[in-house]
């Protein structure tokens, strides 16, 4: 093991950051809805992918501003949570069914993505691509710094209304005693409607990150599940701000693998982290 | 205010309730007294919205409650202590209280509605901040009581108050009981401490394998022998 540079570590921390805010983001949303609605969403990743392809449509083909896509693409995102989570509602939908029929829905959209935009891998160019600045030796590349920005902004936002509003109050006892909740005038199935919108619309989000500063491809969607799973269960189902805090904990712990040992080896250390996790906490999740 | 009409509740194949009949006016302490089973939960439970009912009326104030959705019984004036307490014990005892205060109505008047129950149970006092599920039983049972306060309720549908609590405390929850329908809310007590139900109630019902089999005052009841053999401890 030869130790690197002072440079290359610190480069390594910091890419290990954004890497894990990214986790944290993509994590948001999947932890909401499964910790408050008790659905596991593994469409999330696959929405994340189809609003990173948009964005970058958008961006490449139509001219718009990345940053400005959002317009477009939060409502739209919004709406098909809604509809998705209507859906599940009027068909009853068991908890471990919903890992099934997400992973068609993801199916569904990988095909979608594959035939609108091929196999090829695609990447943005938007004005944003090559800026960064430097802080003594170390460069910060600005997409990443955006992603770490809006990954924290949306985690203590959450948090924040969760916590200090009645319509958190409300998801929060709905998520404990649905029952009781509605015994005491909160309308369960408004308020996951609501909260399945805002998760898809925060999968929109991630995939304005992704394309941002990733080079996409359909069946890249896979390749984020398992780490982001990783970020949400050590996080704590439910959890605003856990999946982002763990997220950047798993992002560092590989850049320092990759950096000190081999990229090779970075996968372990996140599972090993999460079997830990589950190993010691098995009774919060 | 309350009118139940030959009630009937399904669960899949089984009946838990049928042909049930109970009526509350305004004001007034009503207790349902029966052994574990008879259906007293699932009565309560269905004046709360919490089961939908198979056949029936459920009115208040005249007003046909049957096709209400569950979460708006509650702005009829209607708060439930449920059996067990079912507080949200991950969040905290004012967060627990607060959210009974959900409707507009009864947010209006939250600081008012938070100040009165802590005047009727001040050893929540210091225990606001406190996760629900971390308080002692007692407590817990206050906080349900006092959650179900915060939605200012015309009809308070008490399920097991006294339920696993020490007996001083049951002493202080029936104190209290009283306290609370004497300011004018009426209170339907399901219980199977039958005594000290008795002792408080204006009038009783008893219920038995889903039925209604006797009402009366609680002078009548407790002349009645079925009733002193069955739940009054008296022997022959």
């Amino acid at each position: 093991m030869n130790f690197p540079s002072w440079t290359l570590l610190g480069q390594s921390l910091l890419s290990g950051i954004f890497i894990g805010s990214l986790y944290g983001l993509l994590g948001l949303g999947l932890s909401l809805s499964w910790g408050m609605l008790r659905q596991i969403n593994l469409a999330h990743f696959a929405l994340a992918f189809l609003g990173a392809y948009l964005t970058f449509q958008l961006t490449s083909v139509v001219g718009m501003d990345p940053l400005m896509t959002l317009a477009l693409i939060l409502p739209c995102f919004f709406a098909f949570g809604v509809l998705m989570q209507w859906l599940f509602s009027r068909f009853a939908i068991s908890p471990f069914n919903s890992l099934l029929v997400t992973f068609g829905i993801t199916v569904i959209i990988e095909s979608l993505i594959q035939w609108l935009w091929t196999a090829d891998y695609r990447r943005m160019d938007s004005v944003y691509a090559d800026m960064k600045f430097k802080v003594g030796t170390l460069y910060v590349p600005i997409p990443e710094l955006f992603t770490l920005l809006i990954a924290i902004l949306l985690s203590l936002s959450t948090w924040a209304l969760l916590r200090y509003t009645d319509l958190g109050r409300a998801l929060r006892a709905s998520a404990e005693d649905g029952q009781i909740a509605a015994a005491f005038g909160v309308n369960e199935k408004k308020l996951a409607l609501l909260l399945s919108g805002f998760s898809a619309a925060f999968a929109g989000v991630a995939g304005l990150c992704l394309a941002l500063s990733y080079t996409l491809s359909p069946s890249q969607i896979y390749a984020w599940i398992g780490v982001v799973f990783a970020a949400v269960m050590i996080g704590g189902l439910g959890n605003p701000i856990g999946p982002l805090v763990a997220g950047i904990v798993i992002g560092v712990a590989e850049a320092i693998t990759m950096a000190l040992i081999s990229p090779a080896w970075a996968p372990l250390v996140s599972f090993s982290l999460l079997i830990i996790v589950l190993l010691t906490r098995a009774d919060k999740i | 205010m309350l009118e139940v009409e030959r009630l009937e509740v399904r669960y899949g194949a089984a009946t838990a309730l049928w042909d049930v009949s109970i009526r509350i006016a305004a004001g007034e302490l009503v207790c349902v007294v029966g052994p574990n089973g008879a259906g007293k939960t699932t009565l309560i439970d269905a004046i709360a919205g919490l089961n939908r009912i198979s056949a029936g009326r459920l009115a208040m104030d005249g007003r046909d409650l049957n096709h209400l959705p569950g979460h708006l019984f509650c702005d009829q004036g209607i708060a439930i202590v449920p059996e067990g307490r079912r507080l949200f014990v991950a969040m905290s005892v004012l967060e627990n209280l607060e959210l009974g205060s959900f409707r507009p109505a009864a947010r209006v008047a939250r600081q008012a509605s938070l100040e009165r129950v802590l005047e009727i149970f001040p050893a929540l006092k210091t225990r606001l901040a406190a996760p629900a599920g971390t308080l002692s039983g007692g407590q817990q049972q206050m906080v349900a009581i006092a959650r179900a306060l915060m939605a200012k309720p015309r009809l308070l549908l008490l399920d097991e108050p006294s339920l696993g609590l020490a007996p001083s405390i049951v002493l202080e929850m029936f104190r209290v009981i009283r306290e609370i329908n004497e300011s004018g809310v009426a209170v339907l007590l399901v219980e199977q401490n039958v005594a000290m139900a008795l002792e408080i109630a204006g009038r009783a019902y008893v219920l038995e394998e889903g039925r209604i089999i006797s009402e009366g005052s609680p002078a009548d009841l407790m002349n009645q022998p079925h009733i002193r053999r069955a739940y009054l401890g008296e022997s022959g």
